[in-house]
């Protein structure tokens, strides 16, 4: 039905006729739905508000199993593994796929023990090697310059461009395999947006993401693959340059073009 | 009169009457604290702490016992109530949230916090006085605790549920268990809030005097064996202001400033560190 690219490079993950139903709800959210996500690229999922493009992303990392009562049903493979199997260790699952969310989400405690804080998790306790990765996570995420001087001061002091940028240093100090962003840049300025959007594109050499936005301006400039979902489908999966510019289902071109949404 | 007259008299006749009922509200607020300090500080002296209680007539006569039995039993209460109220609000909010269980205790807790403290009092007597004999400081404790329990139980869920739930998303999804992601990034962001609770509960109990009196009673000297009945400021001051003797009047007076000032500072701490929170 969806009309899917075909992706040449190696696949992070696989998604295999998935359903999520919400907990009470009678219809799924998403259904059978399938979309391979390329290894070291940036694949933005599209589509307007309820399309299921946020619950797709939190299945991933099946933050989902928070609240009782949420069902999944297909496979999203990762690493030849389906994680949706009830087997599936999901505290190693969270530390190889990160998120960052919609609102920074900076813990009550230091910028460095909020980048520390993962990292401690997996049992790291020598000092020297959490200060040396802490300032490399910090520079990766373009911010170390900003808070060198006051690693120990309140993180909620930053400001929220600042803090979202703490949050991608925080994810990326366990070094994952896949980076999940939920529209990272809504509650941003646009200065601040850009610096994101530049981050982002920096880390595809080390992980792959994927990024739910509202702002189709941003998948375009961001992403490699563009996925666009609608009532829980995904309509269309191809690269983003031919699909913002000659998409091939008429449904993702009457959103791309304003018609509705 | 035009309808612009009318609105402008109307307003003023209700500023001018709810300004005049919060002055009278204040003016009792300031009488009391006006009377307890004149009487309070006057009869104060060292004396009131270094000595414990005696008969009428006698110089050296203070509130000594009463101090270190009220200390005692609202300690040993804190001691208990504290981590459990703690406990039974980490429960509600992180394990049972809107579960039934959850809700029944939460319904239980708000009735148990309105119930008079004497019937809490004839609770305990009949559950441990009546086994034991007689009157102990440990029967006054429990039943402080169970006045206590509700409103650090109530605090503590509410402070906790006022986490943002994407704060615990983002824990977990760095890979954190459960345990770690409310010891550790839960408690951290409503530490200020329970520690208010913490402390309003502690400031509610220590001026109780009903569910005192018939639970650790008074003892005229100094006893810190918490299996015997114990002397309380405020049965003690009960007792003493009730009294025919003015010098025992005076004792009463003074327990009552040391109450009063220990429970307002209490609440005065609390304050402020609601203050902060609310300031960042």
């Amino acid at each position: 039905m969806a009309t899917i690219v075909d992706i040449q490079q190696e696949k992070a993950l696989e998604v295999k006729n998935f359903e999520f139903t919400y907990a009470g709800a009678d219809l799924p959210s998403i259904k059978k739905l399938n979309m391979p996500i390329a290894k070291n690229a940036i694949t933005a999922l599209i589509g307007p508000s309820g399309c299921g493009k946020t619950t797709l992303l939190r299945s991933f990392n099946r933050i989902h199993d928070l609240y009782p009562g949420n069902k999944y049903e297909g496979e999203i493979l990762f690493n030849d593994k389906n994680i949706l199997s009830s087997k599936e260790d999901l505290i190693n699952l969270r530390i190889k796929i990160g998120m960052i969310f919609q609102k920074p989400t900076a813990f009550p405690m230091s910028i460095y023990d909020n980048v520390a804080y993962g990292m401690r998790l997996q049992g790291i306790k020598n000092k020297t090697e959490l200060s040396n990765r802490v300032e490399k996570a910090l520079q990766d995420a373009a911010i170390w310059k900003e808070v060198k001087d006051r690693l120990k001061h309140d993180a909620n002091g930053l400001s929220g461009g600042q803090q979202q940028r703490l949050c991608i240093a925080r994810a990326i100090a366990v070094e994952p395999e896949v980076l999940l962003f939920d529209e990272p840049t809504s509650a941003l300025d646009p200065i601040s947006t850009a610096g994101i959007e530049e981050l982002v594109v920096e880390l595809k050499e080390r992980v792959s993401i994927i990024i739910v936005t509202h702002n189709m301006q941003q998948a375009a400039r961001v992403s490699d693959y563009t996925g666009f979902m609608y009532l829980g489908e995904l309509i269309e999966l191809g690269r983003t340059e031919e699909m913002f510019v000659s998409p091939r289902e008429k449904l993702t071109e009457e959103y791309i073009t304003g018609k509705f949404g | 009169m035009t309808h612009t007259q009318k609105r402008i008299i109307i307003n003023k006749v209700v500023m001018s009457l709810s300004t005049l009922s919060a002055m009278i509200g204040m003016t009792f607020l300031f009488w009391i604290l006006g009377v307890l300090v004149i009487n309070g500080i006057e009869a104060l002296n060292w004396t009131t702490f270094s000595e414990v209680g005696a008969p009428p007539g006698y110089e050296e006569s203070g509130l000594k016992h009463a101090l270190i039995g009220q200390l005692y039993i609202v300690g040993v209460a804190a001691f208990a109530g504290v981590p459990l109220g703690i406990l039974a609000g980490t429960y509600l909010s992180e394990y049972g949230q809107k579960s039934r269980l959850a809700e029944i205790i939460r319904d239980v807790s708000d009735i148990m916090m309105s119930a008079p403290s004497i019937v809490i009092g004839a609770f305990v007597y009949a559950i441990v006085v009546t086994p034991m004999g007689h009157f102990s400081g440990w029967a006054g404790s429990i039943a402080l605790t169970i006045i206590m329990l509700p409103i650090i139980l109530r605090t503590t869920d509410d402070m906790l549920r006022l986490v943002p739930a994407t704060l615990r998303e983002a824990a977990f999804a760095l890979g954190a268990p459960k345990y770690k992601v409310i010891l550790q990034v839960v408690y951290r962001g409503a530490k200020v809030g329970i520690l208010t609770g913490v402390l309003l509960g502690v400031a509610r109990v220590a001026g109780e005097t009903a569910p005192l009196l018939f639970t650790s009673f008074n003892d005229n000297f100094l006893n810190t064996d918490m299996s015997e009945p114990m002397a309380s400021l405020t049965v003690t001051m009960y007792n003493y202001a009730t009294s025919p003797y003015e010098d025992w009047q005076k004792l009463g007076w003074a327990a009552a400033f040391i109450l009063s000032m220990f429970i307002l500072g209490l609440n005065i701490i609390a304050r402020v560190f609601l203050m902060k929170k609310r300031g960042k």
